[in-house]
């Protein structure tokens, strides 16, 4: 289709991924660009282009209605938190079918295959299996709703990408943080798969989503189709600080075997619970719940699955350090998630959006690096 | 004790909520009349959770014939009309910032005020803050030597929840970074260093006019001499939130988080060290309080308030200025992508 005379409407458009959206559609001289606001207050980087800012709810169907306005093409970058995401999406694609869209892109994730994706789920025919974990397993039921209603007549395509990267995002400003803070570790050496997706690249696998009708109904892993390791991506992090900050190495047997001697992670986990919840009642009665280790790593990995802002609002309103204490030996522990996030050994194959869409990365990581460089440097966090 | 002077607030947004009722609430010289909002339910619902006892209406025209004063909360682009209104009326003035979009409509007020005889205050909070007035004094007292310099930044992502959300539309909120907090730095960087005689100015509008980040560079030509000074703001960025005064014997540093004191650095036998500044009788109360203090005192005396609509004409000036000969702040990594789509021949099919 020719997308550049179509409105854009883009959800999630204050976060990362969706405010790049909006910055990229916007260079390339699209008439009009919608973007979905929840938050007005949250919608500083947009504001500064001439998109419309329309108020709305992804769990709104009627407010979807009047946000979508007459937009044909929308980009479904918007992220609720687990239990929401299905209803979300599924509210998205019900609007958008009614007004007879002509394109969805569906931005999901590899992690639909957990947050350690296990070894065969290296191509887009590995068959989904539940993970336990409810982002994981609610982006997964979301890309069933999807590809629903692309059997509809919807025209969608499903994006997966992995650890989208970039300027703006949490996962180069966070590294930074803990960095600073003595808080990172190279997990099994830093051997596991970082699988980036520079967000550029993601964009343009979005853009021949909308370009060629050969990916309708298909689903495609986005990476930058590199072998880059999160040892490659905390030292290329590393390397921007000076003096460059001493980060250990912490085998996940280790790991494991600290977590299991510490109780600190529950009762930490307790003590902020306790302090959302300020009943007595609910003290009392959480305190004669069996909380074994198993139900607090989900706690974790549920906490780490939201987007960063969410998750710092949480965690400041709990008021729960942002990593596990360092143990005796002042070896830093990485938490579970972060220990389940860098532990995986498979790497996505970008080959069906190869074949299929014509994607081929264009940032590589080397010089994706550099521009984060230079985007740290004008954040201030360099 | 005298009478008290009857007021009412235009305006019930977030300002309002958070600063303008508590400092009026704890003020023994004001009396609050009414709450104005075009959103009948939501004045009502403020009166009644604050215990307020005033009325609520939705039309100012309505209760300027029942007050003294009013403080001016509107949306901006609503300022000079209703201040128009309410000096029209014989009312003294507190207006929130920016006292008007552009210059003119600020010289409008400012004009119309002299000619009623009337108050009308600019509510630059952090002028009221005693590191203002410190920092005032470290300067003329010539604590740091001679002054060489200024970098003055104050950047968060953005957290502000107001009612109307104005504050991204150009025609209602006037700009962006700049023309809200940048009004407040512009304000206080020339009452302490004087006019600015130069500046250099850029910023990251992609065509909104609502600009998330500045940055700016100024000649101040005052009492001190030519002194240079940067100014950075962001909506989207954690910044230092401080201002650092270098001077050739010492540096002065004001915390945005710790505005009641200045901390004075220096060198001594060779080793840094740093020296706390407090004023030891200051108001108690908050910047707002004090705000509104001075403009109860104004009314009651005749007197000039500490921000008047002249030095808000001059700050608006300028602003004008840096929006009219404006730059674009580089950034390369949101060009790099280049062209976009099958057009490009690295991408598509």
């Amino acid at each position: 289709m020719n997308w550049r005379n179509e409105t854009m409407f883009v959800t999630g458009a204050t976060g990362f991924i969706g405010g790049r959206v909006s910055e990229r559609m916007m260079q390339a001289g699209v008439p009009k660009v919608r973007a979905l606001v929840h938050g007005m207050h949250r919608a500083a980087r947009i504001a500064r282009m001439p998109v419309e800012l329309c108020i709305g709810d992804l769990q709104d169907r009627e407010s979807l209605r009047q946000a979508l306005g007459g937009a044909k093409v929308v980009i479904h970058c918007g992220l609720g938190l687990p239990g929401t995401i299905v209803r979300e999406t599924e509210n998205m694609l019900a609007v958008a079918y009614a007004a007879g869209v002509k394109r969805f892109i569906h931005v999901s994730t590899a992690a639909v295959y957990g947050i350690t994706p296990p070894a065969g789920s290296e191509t887009e025919e590995a068959p989904l299996r539940r993970t336990g974990d409810p982002y994981c397993d609610q982006k997964a039921a979301a890309e069933k709703v999807v590809l629903h209603y692309g059997k509809r007549g919807l025209p969608v395509v499903i994006l997966r990408p992995s650890i989208v990267w970039g300027p703006y995002s949490a996962w180069s400003t966070r590294l930074m943080d803990d960095l600073r803070a003595g808080q990172v570790a190279f997990i099994d050496g830093g051997r596991g798969a970082c699988n980036t997706s520079y967000v550029d690249n993601l964009i343009d696998a979005m853009v021949l989503g909308l370009e060629n009708d050969r990916g309708l109904n298909q689903t495609f892993f986005i990476t930058d189709g590199e072998r880059v390791s999160w040892g490659d991506f905390i030292r290329a992090h590393m390397a921007l600080m000076e003096p460059s900050p001493e980060v250990g190495v912490i085998s996940r047997a280790e790991i494991e075997a600290s977590r299991g001697k510490s109780s600190g992670l529950l009762l930490g986990s307790i003590k902020a619970t306790a302090q959302v919840v300020r009943s007595k009642e609910f003290r009392q009665m959480l305190m004669q719940i069996p909380l074994t280790e198993a139900v607090m790593k989900k706690a974790w990995i549920w906490v780490s699955s939201l987007p960063a802002e969410k998750r710092e609002r949480l965690r400041a309103r709990l008021g729960v350090p942002r990593r596990a204490a360092k143990s005796a030996s002042a070896q830093f522990i990485p938490d579970a998630v972060t220990e389940a996030t860098q532990s995986t050994t498979v790497f996505f194959s970008i080959e069906k959006a190869r074949k299929v869409l014509g994607y081929e990365p264009r940032v590589r990581f080397a010089e994706g690096m550099k521009l984060v460089e230079q985007w740290l440097r004008y954040a201030a966090y360099l | 004790m005298t009478e008290r002077i009857g007021l009412a607030i235009l305006g019930c947004g977030a300002i309002t909520r958070s600063e303008h009722i508590p400092a009026v609430q704890a003020h023994p010289g004001v009396q609050l009349v009414a709450l104005v909002d075009t959103d009948l339910p939501r004045a009502n619902a403020l009166i009644q959770s604050r215990g307020l006892g005033c009325k609520a209406v939705a039309d100012y025209h309505e209760v300027l014939g029942q007050v003294d004063a009013v403080i001016n909360a509107l949306p901006n682009h609503l300022h000079v009309s209703s201040n128009m209104d309410c000096l029209g009326a014989g009312r003294h003035v507190l207006c929130e910032k920016p006292l008007a979009i552009l210059a003119a409509g600020a010289r409008s007020c400012t004009e119309f005020a002299e000619e009623k005889k009337l108050v009308l205050a600019v509510g630059m909070n952090r002028r009221f803050a005693a590191s203002h007035s410190l920092l005032k004094l470290v300067l003329e007292e010539n604590l740091l030597g001679s002054i060489q310099s200024y970098d003055f930044q104050y950047g968060g992502s953005f957290d502000w929840r107001s009612a109307s959300g104005f504050y991204f539309n150009r025609a209602k909120a006037g700009g962006g970074a700049l023309v809200d907090f940048g009004v407040h730095m512009l304000d206080s960087v020339i009452d302490w260093f004087g006019p600015v005689s130069a500046f250099d100015y850029q910023d990251d509008d992609w065509g909104s006019g609502v600009e998330a980040n500045m940055f700016l560079d100024v000649k101040h030509a005052g009492r001190f001499g030519d002194i240079p000074g940067h100014l950075r703001i962001s909506r989207t960025f954690a910044l230092k939130n401080r201002i650092l005064v270098r001077g050739t014997a010492a540096i002065a540093e004001i915390s945005v988080q710790d505005p009641e004191v200045v901390v004075i650095h220096r060198t001594i036998g060779g080793t840094p060290a740093s020296q706390t500044l407090q004023l030891e009788k200051f108001p108690a109360g908050s910047s707002y309080w004090r705000q509104l203090d001075n403009f109860v005192h104004c009314i009651t005396n005749r007197g000039r308030p500490e921000v008047d609509g002249w030095q808000a004409v001059r700050v608006l000036e300028l602003i004008e200025s840096c929006y009219a000969h404006k730059g674009r702040i580089p950034e390369p990594w949101a060009e790099s992508a280049g062209e976009i789509g099958a057009s490009n021949g690295r991408v598509g099919k």
